[in-house]
């Protein structure tokens, strides 16, 4: 703690401060050698990269166990699901048949955006058929144009 | 009728003498009519140039208010420790001005942890629970702290000061407002007004000098890599977060609890989605309040006696020193991470590690875009600047430990 000099002549004088006291006041006006530089750098150095390292292993754990429980909690429906569409299978069997490269996707969404499409299409008197659906590489990104689209909206004010 | 004109001559002259003007133009006074005219240049500086306006002009105009002679506003003296080795509080309460009695919930440490609070309320950890490795990042900007401490106290700076000076390169304006009123009593010739200064001005250039030393330290390959996309982070985690970097940290290092433990709370109350009135209240109101508070009376501390020294420019020098080696560890770092996982890490998020959210943040997204403008790291950049928030506080919370 740094203390005035003139303020700390005139507190050594009048108070019968403790040793204690005194040093601690004193660590402060004085001027640091080298060797208590590199100690006090090295020392904080090393306890700032351990405290954060600690809390990096802790988050490595923690994110191991959600991403476990995660992909528990969306197996479980995978497994059940099969019962359910057994009865809807009569009607996606077409688009599925036309969608060999989608054989993966949602029959549910191909389905919307083919009804959008059909309706645009309606206004206009005009009639569309779904042929096949086919997997875009993605350009250099690396992301969906939705992931693009999300991200250019998101980052666009900065 | 002799006698009343020398009656009214002297009220004249007693009022001259008791005016401000009389002090500005005698002795001193000089000193006190640069600081005004260099808080005119502060408010300038916010209000023109947008330096970040919410403080600078606080800070700005509390310097002009500290330094209009016989104002009586604030009080260095009341600030230095009394015989046994404390301030007296008394004392100030007793014959305080307004920025004295103000200026008490610098000293005593209230201000900084509740604007932690604040700022822990606006805070998503989501892109640093991601992606823990960014702590790292946030953990090497530090580097440019210690460094600073080496550099000033080569320079002949006391522990105290150098300790002041060097977690300017935290680029956190409470952190290091709240190190310095503890570290400095006011009896030397470096104030936390002096420190917050700097810490401002340059968290306020931060676009200014943070892009060369950025495009200097990484090949136009490194800032072209796109990482990958970050994981979704569970309502839980989110919650789980706070919680652990409290204890985790405020058992390590105990005294940065004030500061991390206030910034977590923060982020509870936040991610926890049952306290929307408080976070409300702690966000706005709250905040607000005490960032009008802490400017002001901060600002109070520049006095002209105090702030015309040798080491208020070593202070500047050092400030700007600090800022920037605190980017460059972090860009350091963030290279080794790029060599270590074989080019998935863009080394520019590294310097995102000093904290100044988001502005750093930016700094990298548009450093990264300008060399491929489909190359979004914003989002991971913001897990190495709220990490740097998190990793300065442990700093802080080191030298207060060590020098304290």
């Amino acid at each position: 703690m740094y203390i005035h000099p003139f303020l700390l002549a005139e507190v050594q004088e009048q108070l019968p401060a403790t040793e204690e006291v005194r040093q601690k006041m004193l660590q402060g006006t004085e001027k640091m050698s080298g060797t208590e530089i590199t100690a006090m750098t090295i020392v904080g150095l090393a306890v700032v990269f351990a405290a954060l390292l600690i809390l990096v292993i802790f988050l490595y754990c923690s994110g191991t166990v959600f991403k476990k429980t995660g992909k528990q909690k969306k197996s479980e429906p995978a497994k059940a699901a099969p019962a359910k569409p057994a009865s809807q299978q009569p009607k996606q069997q077409p688009k599925a048949a036309q969608a060999p490269a989608a054989a993966e996707d949602d029959g549910e969404i191909i389905a919307a955006i083919m009804a959008a499409i059909a309706a645009m299409g309606a206004a206009d008197g005009k009639a569309y058929r779904l042929r096949s659906v086919r997997q875009v590489t993605r350009g250099g990104s690396g992301r969906s144009v939705w992931a693009q689209a999300g991200l250019h909206d998101a980052t666009k004010p900065f | 009728m002799g006698g009343v004109i020398e009656f009214f001559t002297n009220t004249i002259e007693g009022l001259w003498n008791d005016s401000g003007i009389h002090a500005l133009f005698s002795g001193g006074g000089w000193k006190n009519l640069l600081m005004i005219l260099i808080s005119f240049v502060f408010m300038y500086l916010a209000i023109a140039k947008g330096f970040e306006p919410l403080l600078l002009l606080p800070i700005s105009f509390g310097m002009l208010l500290t330094n209009l002679p016989m104002a009586e506003l604030y009080h260095a003296n009341l600030w230095q420790l009394s015989a046994d080795g404390h301030i007296d509080y008394g004392a100030v309460l007793r014959d305080g001005g307004l920025l004295d009695i103000l200026y008490m919930g610098v000293k005593l440490q209230i201000y900084p942890p509740l604007i932690f609070l604040g700022i822990g309320c606006m805070t998503d950890f989501s892109p640093l629970i991601a992606n823990p490795k960014s702590f790292l990042l946030g953990a090497a900007a530090q580097g440019g702290i210690f460094f600073t401490f080496v550099v000033a106290g080569l320079l002949g700076f006391t522990a105290a000061e150098a300790g002041s000076i060097a977690i300017i390169g935290g680029a956190d304006g409470p952190t290091a407002i709240y190190v310095s009123t503890r570290l400095l009593t006011g009896g030397g010739a470096i104030t936390t007004g002096n420190i917050a200064l700097a810490a401002y001005t340059y968290m306020a250039l931060v676009p200014i000098i943070q892009p060369p030393i950025m495009r200097l330290m990484t090949t136009k390959k490194q800032r072209a890599v796109k990482m990958e996309q970050l994981r979704t982070v569970s309502k839980t985690e989110k919650i789980i977060f706070p919680i652990a970097v409290t204890i985790i940290v405020s058992l390590l290092v105990p005294s940065a609890a004030p500061l991390v433990g206030m910034l977590m709370f923060g982020n509870l109350l936040k991610e926890s989605g049952v306290a929307a009135r408080l976070i409300d209240t702690a966000q706005n109101a709250l905040m607000n309040i005490i960032t009008i508070f802490l400017g002001i009376s901060v600002g109070a501390t520049t006095k002209a006696d105090q702030i015309f020294s040798l080491k208020f420019g070593g202070v500047m020098l050092l400030g700007v020193i600090a800022f920037s080696l605190g980017t460059a560890c972090g860009l350091l770092f963030g290279k080794i991470m790029y060599r270590v996982t074989g080019g998935k890490v863009n080394p520019l998020i590294g310097s995102a590690g000093v904290s100044a959210v988001p502005m750093a943040a930016r700094i990298s997204q548009k450093v990264g875009a300008e060399t491929d403008p489909t190359n979004f790291l914003l989002m991971h950049a913001m897990g190495p600047n709220v990490a740097g928030v998190i990793g300065s506080a442990v700093a802080a919370g080191v030298l207060l430990s060590v020098i304290g």
